[in-house]
């Protein structure tokens, strides 16, 4: 079970550790069921099994702690982070009693029994309403309802490495190596993140729910950063495909399974293949069993997919695994031109749906 | 077998007792932390845990 160490940690501190002296200044509270949680004032990934917000009694957030990276649920969970995120959460909570703190306003509520594929599909077999579930069906509602936004809702939580941003988690939002497109805006180890998109930000919770509610066509971002004291600005340009996260883990996304995985050709190899140089020609690097067994496509590891459906170029996408996602919808069939020992090959591929599973 | 009962009976409630003196108390209601927090002044720590 994701999380269950950490948790632990957390539920079982001894009131004399630095973290259980910090947490006997709030009213703690451990919610297990999500039945009667308003999910849009606790909005965040639900891909989250363990999350947490420090508020106060009017509802009012001051900050989030958790969030994961795809390769691990665990990376910048630590009991230490939590301690300093906490401590400035009472910091907050004494201005928001003194009055320096603005209110900010309430959204509508939304709760599980409104959502209609939960009561449908979980309220209604009495099973029990997952964190994942919920954005698996909000998901679902949104393609439905033809508001899915795949960049948006699918690869929601970018990723603070692909710009180059590695914490030092135990000092929370420390700043341990930049680089990439933070050092080239200036970012330095041992900065403080203050804010993000010009928001404060107090935890890795805050800086990953405020990154994915940047819009996906941006092309920078400012960061806030404390150094020596003084605060710095930085004007960050984010790089293509900044938002793009390995989807793997969230296993019951609506995204097409495809049963293969691909790389982007180089600049080289689409030369010496004579293939459109901004197109995203990829070549097959794992095909998977499913492939075979469900007759979905032949496709082989080497192979390179050259256009799908007749397209050879996007926007977004630079491989045609990453096309696929986000122009199919899963369960849809796309063609395929393939390069196999220098001939094109054409090809069906059928995509299939994960929602039975729910 | 009464006097081992209830020195067992003892030994759990007093082992229990400082359990809870030792660890923090995590309250499982939602509703009613908000009350508590409006009362103490205090802020709210909330943990959302999938379990299944």
């Amino acid at each position: 079970m994701e999380g269950r160490v950490f948790d632990a940690q957390v539920v079982l501190s001894p009131k004399d550790s630095p973290l259980g002296k910090v947490l006997q200044e709030y009213v703690c509270v451990r919610v297990v069921r999500m039945d009667d949680v308003d999910v849009a004032l606790f909005d965040r990934d639900w891909n989250n099994a363990i999350y947490f917000f420090a508020l106060n009694s009017d509802e009012q957030i001051y900050l989030r702690y958790g969030g994961r990276e795809s390769a691990s649920p665990d990376t910048y969970n630590s009991v230490d982070s939590m301690r300093i995120a906490l401590e400035q959460g009472l910091a907050l909570h004494r201005k928001y009693l003194s009055g320096e703190l603005p209110k900010q306003e309430r959204p509508k509520p939304v709760f599980p029994r409104e959502m209609p594929l939960l009561v449908e599909r979980t309220f209604a077999r009495r099973a029990c309403v997952e964190c994942h579930l919920i954005g698996d069906f909000q998901n679902i509602q949104r393609e439905r309802d033809g508001v899915l936004d795949k960049l948006t809702h699918l690869y929601r939580s970018p990723d603070i490495k692909t710009i180059g941003i590695e914490l030092d988690v135990p000092k929370g939002l420390v700043v341990k190596e930049a680089k990439g497109a933070v050092a080239a805006a200036g970012m330095k180890a041992g900065d403080r993140i203050a804010s993000w998109d010009g928001t404060a930000v107090w935890s890795f919770g805050d800086v990953q729910y405020r990154y994915d509610k940047v819009d996906r066509h941006a092309k920078q971002l400012r960061i806030g950063v404390e150094r020596d004291g003084k605060p710095v600005d930085l004007t960050v340009d984010l790089p293509p495909r900044w938002w793009w996260t390995d989807l793997r883990f969230r296993q019951s996304s609506v995204d097409p399974r495809l049963d293969f995985e691909d790389r982007p050709l180089t600049d080289d190899e689409k030369r010496q293949l004579g293939l459109n140089p901004d197109g995203f020609a990829s070549r097959v690097k794992y095909v998977s069993e499913f492939a075979k067994i469900r007759k979905t496509h032949d496709l082989r590891v080497g192979d390179v997919i050259v256009a799908v459906d007749g397209v050879e170029r996007d926007e977004w996408a630079n491989t045609a695994e990453l096309f696929l996602k986000l122009h199919t919808k899963a369960g849809e069939s796309a063609k395929l031109e393939v390069l196999r020992d220098g001939k094109r090959v054409p090809m069906t591929l059928q995509t299939n749906i994960l929602s039975f599973r729910k | 077998m009464m006097r081992l009962f209830a020195f067992l009976t003892i030994l759990v409630s007093a082992a229990g007792l400082r359990a809870q003196d030792q660890f923090i108390t995590w309250r499982t209601n939602y509703r009613e932390a908000l009350r508590e927090a409006a009362q103490t002044r205090k802020p709210i720590f909330l943990e959302f845990r999938c379990e299944a």
